[in-house]
């Protein structure tokens, strides 16, 4: 075996992509995969073995939230001349409108947070802001894509599935990518957002729901008894049991029956993992669950605690859903629509940060937030108070696993259009979230069209940003 | 110190391939350099020997000076180990074979009919086919696996050829007269066929009924092309029409609707209604169209030529260009965001089509200008007035804002006689979603520096890759440039080295499990190289001289070999051991069934299979649950109509960001790009959704009340009738004691849930 890349076998490709090309007649891996939890292949000692991506959908406003700019507020009203680009398809173009949110130092640090993030602020000294960020597109589909998937175009793997694909599973009674969604709709462009693209179906984002059953098809179906569903499954082993002897050279068919009961033993694991009875009053109430406002995002941010501690790879939450201003995406008036959007997460976000250190897993866990752009300084109009979208200059933040905390990397232009210092691509990012997991995105590919195709893409060089790391 | 001993193979070699070789290799010799041999590491470059130099320029700090330029540079622990590898002479295995000049590539040499090798078993020899397996095998001294007993012969046939599995009746014929040339033949007249394996050549172009992204829009009469792919199967049209047809339908001289529909081909692909950058996305258009051809038609990976030559191909990045200069006086029929499909016919019947219609808007205008001036219009005096004005820009404001209250006046208004009238002398023409030539007069394309679409450097005209052989590309015609025409003629002309490997290839691959080239999109040097090379080019030379491009006449003859008709148990542990991938082909391969196969053989042993034809999508049911992570749950996915969702899957509606969840988890392809085949995973989601989904059950309750209508009563037999419809056999009374326990107390729907679940439901072979 190579020790530069993982797993490679006889014709350069890796094992994992054997495995996933390849049908019958493929004695001798299948069964052992799925039976064991894989161990893994990591470049180097992982910092963090999980994460977690909040995604603020719809494209917080940076202006507000972690990118304070005072020369804004002396600007307040004034037309912009700069050169950055104004305005996404054509929306009317306004002054400059200075943060009606206060920022204020927090922790030992002096992290500047706004107003609207009271609980999050409570950990200023773990966050790790980077203010420089940039990506290519003005536009949501394409926005949520390549925060996604590194890619503006479908079809590519999402972050979750290139962790799955370089870690392995740790616990194969559960799917490793989690997706939950807002109850207002998903992200647009969808399932491309947690697609394995071009590879194997098992590397997929799975829509986890956080109330009733979490898996799509998990319940016994209506009218099944669990003692008849048990009896179904125990028949279906036996005959698939007997018809293994006339091909006991595949394990393939070996796995698949396997297959079943680690699917009967999902059936409880994940129903558990949702159940939050046994949760004590004080614990949902830190994450907001007795409130209405709260309730929803803090009960999935309570379930992801328990998906972390059952080893998923790869939660990912969505704050907003469906169209405008039921997401993040303020363009008639950015005050309300940050004010109810941080409203909804800001308490469980931090509730989650404080229940992770309590329970162990924060070192483990790296927390990302953020969503597919960031906001216009300038206002969507003359006198509205909504902002446009703005994919040259924005904020995101990272805590936890390997992350050195309260501080701030890299900064937009003097109002916040574009970043100008240590200016980084979403495939910074990218590299960086790989890195603190362990994985070298220069080394974690796959072969698929002629390519070894990676996270970060083939034609531009990306970086690691170094900065980040304790 | 490493902890092991370095390995030239596994070590150096990996790491030269990989940030090396692409400069200093067979392709490329910069500094007259060759890495891809120890042999040649050894040699040197123009500069005499580079062995002592190597660590110098890896480990160099100096960014102009380091190696390799492109990338980072390599990590400490990789020039350790060159640095050992070197120290310790930089050995490697003496018969180490040095890469062939990319020229001399087995794919990019003329197909010839290789001779038929003589083998010792003259009596296993059914067909040519069997001689080149059976010569490879008694090489190594191996024997074939026994052939499969016929009730297996018969499920392999039908799930090969329809997707289906055969009917009592159709068990009970084949046993008394086990004659398979018969069946095989019966099968490859029916429609099942068509829909069976156009099924495989969707995969092939990367066919959904939608562009994906934000809006992920239906695309117009998308489904007329599927139909053509399907009745194009079904009556056995020559593959190399059916390749003309589909690149350049338009451009041909016996154009017809059929022929026009066909270019849907080049409108398959995903694109952004709400792109991030117009010129960009334009040449991602075109680069969507140029990829499929070249995958599925070529087996080439053209598009990797975008930015920069080929790293590992001998593909130029003109090569790209030349190939995008044929596509690009191509634009996509629109307005706006709305997507148009066009109407497709002989150039005289849409021709004839726009005079009807003028004339149609002729007498609305004539009727128009009356109607209003007749004072009729409920609309107020002024806006009256602007319609029979239109002078000042207030009155065309006006227009344009009462011009839907005007023509629902007009429409309830006007009489019809003579528009049907004119209707009926000349029918609507059916339509076609594709793209268009506006004149015969192309665009000029240039070669983009970096692919970037500002930086344009050498114009360049159509032409086909230089590595293969050239082509005279036609002159234009009255209307078009004929480009496409051109590249078509010589994707199908008898000197193309690749076209018949790669679709005689695919066509193995579905009979086998695996193609005789394992990478059946990539015939290039990346690609793997045949498992029988010399089978590969017989039947390719033999699929193009003597059956005339007839993909039935391939069926048969595979069908027919004793190579296909193997017993599929590949029990001998030494044959395992030595070649577990069965690339020797010493018995056939037990094969899970695709997705498609697997929900249609559950309709079709239910009882509830709809065997209707072609037309719009249908619209299979999926659990509200499943559509929450959707921007627009509501809209998104029409209600169950049972008995339309219940025809073969291959008209299921193909939603980009909203697969069918059942497809999604038993490892449908990818959509986006020309697969190359599907996939096999072994999941638990897959075991929850077979198990435990509304369709399952729903196919269990039906297959349960046919059991109990066509085998009455009795357990026992209603449990034969079971094994024989979804398995073709009889039970073992092994198996009859387990059911019969567990119909004591569990009811027979709950059996049939059970059978849909079992290993051999859902695989053939």
């Amino acid at each position: 075996m190579s020790r530069f890349r993982p797993n490679l076998t006889p014709c350069n490709r890796t094992r994992r992509e054997f495995l996933g090309n390849l049908g019958g007649g493929f004695a001798g891996l299948a069964l052992a995969d799925l039976l064991h939890a894989e161990s893994g292949t990591p470049h180097f000692a992982p910092k963090a073995t999980r994460a977690v991506f909040l995604f603020m959908n719809g494209g917080p406003s940076h202006v507000d939230t972690f990118d304070p700019k005072p020369e804004l507020d002396r600007c307040d009203g004034k037309s912009y001349s700069g050169d950055a680009e104004v305005g996404s398809n054509g929306r009317p173009i306004g002054n400059l409108m200075k943060s009606p949110f206060a920022f204020k130092n927090h922790g030992r640090s002096g992290l500047p947070i706004s107003e609207l993030f009271p609980h999050i602020a409570k950990h200023a000294d773990d966050l790790c802001v980077i203010r420089s960020l940039h990506s290519d597109t003005a536009a949501h589909a394409s926005g949520c894509l390549q925060m996604n998937t590194g890619a503006i175009s479908i079809g590519k793997p999402a972050l979750g599935s290139w962790i799955n694909y370089g870690l392995g599973s740790a616990n194969r009674n559960m799917p490793g990518f989690v997706v939950m969604t807002d109850p207002r709709g998903g992200p647009i462009g969808s399932a491309s957002n947690w697609s394995s693209g071009f590879m194997p179906a098992s590397h997929q984002g799975t829509l986890f729901r956080s109330t009733g059953s979490p898996l799509l098809d998990l319940a016994t179906p209506k009218g099944t008894s669990d003692q008849t569903q048990r009896r179904g499954l125990d028949l279906l082993r036996d005959l698939n049991t007997k018809h293994l002897a006339t091909h006991p050279e595949m394990d393939e068919l070996a796995a698949r029956i396997e297959s079943y009961e680690l699917a009967y033993r999902m059936q409880s694991e994940a129903t558990d993992v949702v159940d939050l009875d046994r949760i004590d009053a004080k614990t949902k109430s830190m994450y907001g669950m007795d409130n209405p406002l709260t309730a929803d995002f803090g009960r999935k941010c309570l379930i992801t605690r328990q998906l972390l501690e059952r080893g998923v790879r790869y939660v990912q939450l969505y704050s907003g859903g469906g169209h405008i201003e039921e997401t993040w995406d303020g363009h008639t008036n950015c005050i309300t629509n940050h004010k109810l959007h941080a409203g909804e997460t800001d308490q469980a976000i931090g509730a989650l940060m404080t229940d992770l250190k309590r329970s162990g897993l924060w070192d483990e866990t790296l927390l990302i937030w953020g969503g597919e752009f960031g906001r216009t300084p300038t206002s969507e109009g003359v006198g509205k108070f909504g902002r446009d979208h703005n994919w040259q200059g924005y904020s995101m933040w990272l805590a936890g696993g390997g992350v050195k905390g309260g501080q701030a990397i890299g900064a937009t232009d003097e109002i916040g259009f574009k970043a100008v210092e240590d200016r980084h691509h979403v495939s910074d990012l990218h590299a960086t979230i790989l890195h603190l997991m362990g994985l070298d995105h220069e080394r974690l590919t796959f072969y698929h069209q002629g390519l070894d195709q990676r996270l970060t893409g083939v034609t531009e060089e990306r970086h690691v940003i170094r900065e980040v790391f304790a | 110190m490493p902890a092991f001993a370095i390995d030239y193979e596994e070590d150096i070699k990996a790491l030269l391939k990989q940030r090396c070789v692409s400069c200093h290799g067979a392709l490329k010799q910069k500094a007259g350099l060759r890495l891809d041999a120890g042999s040649l590491i050894h040699k040197g470059g123009n500069d005499g020997p580079i062995l002592e130099k190597i660590i110098l320029r890896v480990s160099s700090r100096d960014e102009e000076e380091r190696m390799p330029p492109e990338g980072s540079p390599l990590t400490p622990e990789e020039i350790a180990a060159l640095d050992e590898w070197i120290s310790n002479g930089a050995s490697f295995s003496d018969d180490e074979v040095v890469p062939g000049s990319p020229e001399s590539h087995w794919s990019f040499q003329p197909v010839k009919r290789p001779k038929i090798p003589e083998v010792k078993d003259k009596a296993w020899i059914e067909n040519p086919i069997d001689h080149f397996v059976l010569a490879k095998l008694e090489e190594k001294g191996w024997s074939p696996a026994g052939k499969a007993e016929p009730r297996v012969l018969l499920r392999r046939a039908y799930f090969d050829l329809i997707g289906l599995p055969p009917s009592i009746e159709e068990q009970d014929a084949f046993l008394q007269n086990p004659d398979l040339t018969r069946v095989i033949d019966g099968l490859l007249t029916r429609a099942g066929y068509g829909e069976r394996w156009a099924r495989h050549w969707l995969d092939a172009v990367r066919y959904a009924d939608t562009n994906g992204y934000e809006r992920d829009a239906t695309k117009p009469f998308v489904w007329s092309y599927r139909d053509y792919v399907i009745d194009s199967l079904n009556s056995d049209k020559p593959y190399d029409r059916f390749i003309i047809e589909q690149l350049a339908g338009d451009e041909l001289p016996d154009r017809s609707s059929e022929t026009m529909i066909a270019t849907a081909f080049l409108r398959l692909g995903p694109w952004d209604d709400e792109p991030a950058d117009p010129a960009t996305d334009r040449y991602d258009q075109l680069d969507d169209i140029l990829n499929a051809t070249s995958q599925a038609m070529l087996g080439l990976t053209l598009a990797c030529a975008r930015c920069h030559d080929h790293k590992f191909e001998p593909l130029l990045q003109k090569d790209y260009y030349a190939m995008v200069a044929v596509f690009n006086p191509l634009h996509r029929p629109r307005a706006g965001r709305t997507e148009l499909a066009i109407p497709a016919g002989t150039l005289k019947e849409v021709a004839a089509l726009e005079t009807r219609d003028k004339a149609i808007n002729h007498l609305k205008e004539v009727f128009e200008q009356k109607y209003l001036q007749s004072g009729k219009s409920k609309l107020p005096r002024d806006v009256v007035t602007a319609f029979l004005e239109s002078k000042t820009k207030e009155q065309k404001d006006l227009s344009k804002k009462n011009r839907k209250q005007l023509d629902e006046e007009l429409a309830a208004a006007m009489p019809q006689d003579e528009i049907n009238q004119l209707r009926q002398n000349r029918p609507d023409l059916p339509r076609a979603y594709t793209w268009q030539e506006k004149s015969n007069a192309p665009p000029k394309t240039h070669l983009l520096i970096r692919g970037a679409p500002g930086r344009h450097g050498d114009e360049v005209g159509p032409a086909v890759p230089v590595i293969l052989n050239s082509h005279q590309f036609p002159a234009p015609s009255d209307y078009s440039s004929n480009r496409r025409l051109g590249l078509a003629n010589w994707i199908v002309s008898r000197e193309n080295p690749l076209t018949a490997r790669v679709i005689v290839n695919r066509v193995w691959m579905h009979h086998f499990g695996h193609g005789l080239v394992r990478t059946p999109t990539d015939f290039g040097i990346m690609g793997e190289t045949p498992t029988h090379p010399e089978l590969l080019d017989w039947l390719a030379h033999w699929f193009v001289h003597d059956a005339n491009w007839s993909l039935k006449k391939l069926h048969r003859l595979i069908l027919q070999s004793n190579t296909w008709q193997m017993a599929s148990n590949l029990e001998n542990r030494a044959y395992l051991q030595s070649d577990s991938e069965n690339r020797l082909l010493w018995g056939q391969n037990y094969r899970r069934l695709e997705v498609e196969a697997i929900r249609d053989s559950i309709l079709a042993v239910s009882g509830k299979l709809n065997r209707e034809m072609h037309g719009p999508h249908t619209y299979p049911s999926i659990p509200p649950e499943a559509l929450e992570g959707h921007s627009d749950p509501e809209a998104i996915w029409k209600p169950l109509d049972e008995k339309s969702a219940s025809r073969r899957t291959i008209y299921a509606f193909v939603k980009r960001s909203l697969m069918l969840p059942m497809l999604e988890i038993l490892d449908v392809c990818d959509t986006t790009q020309p697969s190359p085949g599907r996939r096999v995973t072994t999941v638990p989601t897959q075991a929850l959704n077979l198990f435990n989904s509304e369709f399952s059950n729903r196919q269990a309750r039906h297959f349960a009340a046919r059991l109990k209508r066509e085998a009455g009563p009795n357990p026992v037999d209603q449990i034969r009738l079971t094994y024989r419809l979804a398995l073709c056999r009889e039970p073992t009374n092994d198996e009859l004691d387990s059911i019969g326990n567990f119909l004591e107390t569990e009811s027979l729907e709950e059996l049939c849930r059970v059978i849909f679940n079992l290993n051999e439901f859902v695989y053939s072979g």
